[in-house]
């Protein structure tokens, strides 16, 4: 019975906060826009179609490129478990892909993959 | 209410939001804005109180002026600072309350902003009919305005038409005017753009505002005036040149704005407004300076390179490297040691550190110059290229370049291209409407 006093205190205080926020809402909303106060500001006009365009997400390459490179970095997991007890060559062996890697994004650079335009 | 007072008393204490709109013969009051004591210059009329309207208004600017009157939220006032001549529209018969004030009275801003959030003053009431543009309500089968949200015509508007892009896509175009009255781009610059994306895929300059009125102000109200005048009656040397540094520093202080850089272009402006012959280390610092900073560098190298079979004056064409120069062929200027500057590259970058570099030496010019006077007759080197009577402003070969410069650009490349060439549409009209400066 306790717990649903409780959940009850909590239902009605979450009504209350809602039902206050939507008034404090329509206190402050009191100015009513007309149709040229609500256009976007474009210098001086109004804009003849509508702003829902699909346009280009012109960062997917770099966001192809991050993914790449962040899988990669899961082999580096088991790499750390091992490398105390390998040392020396487990370093050389990850500088050697890592080195390969760096190729990859040198060449993805060359060919204007990092380009935004 | 006690409360109420108190909070429109802290809020009339605050900075003034103003939005100013520059009209006709404005420019040359333009700068002092910023620097008036409370009054915050703001790039949006949706962040500002007060409208302020510099200089007349043309009959191309009217709706312009309206559609952003009503853009300001309100509580808003309109001040005008109509200048010397008031033979435009009278803004008083088109907006109802209008707050007449003399050209750079800040107190005038200031008492305005407290009266209207003290409550002491009426929000403007709206200037255009509370009519929607397209007819929406109630059209479609949800009433949204039209058939569905993809091809259809929502909230009256339809949507933008498709065209390729350089990735092989089929991507929606959005076409665009912008301007009169849009910050960034010069006062009455009017750019038809098609945008896709952020990329600028055409370009069209629309009709100058400052035209088609041919008993407008004479161009005695351009910020060059002051060559144009010389380049008729004889002026001493010193003048013109301090002149030249001034009209170059407010450009760069313009420049620093767009590029973020609000306090350095205030400390641009103040230095502008002050400007003496004893200043040229002052602004060979500021030169130095800007050219450490690495990301105004990062974003105006390689941007909207002009070469110079496109301009072949001025210093949009000593920043690509080419020597030309009026003051070389004028007598005035034997024997104090002048030469031009020049800069290579001829991109945003180069245009600046060019018009900075003009500045210092005009300042220098002005000093070694003494008491020299120039005499009317060979062509005048003005702040954006040569005056000659019987030639058109240069301006105007400016603006006609803009379409091939921005097309392909990106929206913050092109903003930066247009700010770099120094342009001036009334100076554009004046040139066409009389043909010669004279």
């Amino acid at each position: 019975m306790a717990a649903f006093g409780a959940a009850l205190t909590v239902v009605v205080a979450v009504g209350l906060g809602v039902l206050f926020t939507r008034w404090i809402g329509l206190a402050l909303d009191s100015a009513t826009l007309t149709p040229p106060e609500r256009v976007p500001f474009l210098g001086g006009g109004q804009p003849e179609v509508h702003a829902w365009s699909r346009f280009h997400v012109r960062y997917y390459a770099m966001a192809l490129l991050f993914l790449a490179f962040d899988m990669e970095m899961v082999f580096m997991y088991p790499w750390a478990v091992v490398f105390v007890e390998e040392g020396a060559v487990a370093l050389a062996e990850m500088l050697m892909f890592i080195v390969i890697l760096l190729l990859g994004i040198l060449y993805a650079w060359r060919e204007g993959a990092l380009e935004w335009a | 209410m006690g409360l109420r007072r108190a909070l429109a008393r802290l809020a009339a204490a605050a900075e003034a939001p103003v939005f100013p709109v520059i009209g006709a013969g404005g420019r040359s009051v333009a700068g002092e804005i910023a620097l008036l004591g409370g009054v915050r210059v703001v790039d949006s009329p949706r962040a500002a109180n007060v409208l302020l309207v510099v200089g007349g208004i043309t009959p191309g600017l009217l709706a312009p002026l309206l559609q952003v009157h009503d853009q300001l939220p309100t509580p808003r006032a309109t001040v005008w600072w109509p200048g010397e001549p008031v033979e435009h529209q009278d803004l008083r018969t088109v907006l109802g309350e209008v707050v007449v004030a003399r050209p750079g009275d800040g107190d005038t801003l200031r008492g305005v902003f407290a009266e209207l959030v003290g409550g002491g003053r009426l929000s403007d009431p709206p200037a255009l009919p509370d009519d929607e543009p397209a007819e929406w309500r109630g059209v479609g089968p949800y009433g949204q305005g039209g058939t569905g949200m993809t091809g259809g015509v929502p909230y009256g508007r339809p949507l933008a038409k498709r065209s390729p892009d350089p990735d092989g896509l089929e991507l929606d175009q959005l076409p665009l005017r912008i301007g009169p009255m849009f910050p960034p781009l010069p006062p009455g610059l009017i750019l038809d753009i098609a945008l896709q994306g952020d990329v600028i895929r055409e370009v069209a300059v629309g009709d100058n505002p400052f035209l088609g009125h041919p008993d407008g102000p004479a161009p005695a109200g351009l910020d060059t005036a002051l060559f144009l005048e010389a380049a008729r009656r004889p002026q001493p040397v010193a003048t013109i040149e301090l002149a030249r540094a001034r009209h170059h520093l407010r450009w760069a202080a313009g420049t620093l704005r767009l590029h973020g850089l609000a306090s350095e272009s205030l400390r641009v402006l103040r230095l502008a407004r002050a400007l003496r012959p004893e200043h040229a280390l002052e602004v060979e610092t500021l030169a130095r300076r800007l050219r450490g900073r690495r990301s105004l560098s990062w974003a105006t190298r390689g941007v909207g390179v002009v070469t110079p079979a496109q301009v072949g004056f001025g210093p949009v064409a000593r920043a690509a490297g080419v020597a030309v120069d009026a003051r070389l062929d004028d007598p005035a200027y034997d024997g104090i040691g002048f030469s031009p500057v020049v800069n290579d590259g001829g991109d945003a970058r180069a245009r600046l550190r060019q018009r900075l570099a003009e500045a210092a030496q005009a300042l220098d010019l002005a000093n070694r110059a003494g008491a020299r006077v120039r005499q009317p007759g060979p062509a005048l080197e003005g702040p954006r290229g040569p005056l000659s009577a019987g030639e058109a402003l240069p301006s105007a070969a400016l603006v006609d370049l803009l379409p091939r410069l921005l097309v392909g650009q990106e929206w913050g490349d092109a903003m930066t291209t247009v700010a770099s060439l120094d342009l001036d549409l009334e100076e554009a009209a004046a040139g066409a409407r009389a043909g010669a400066p004279a």
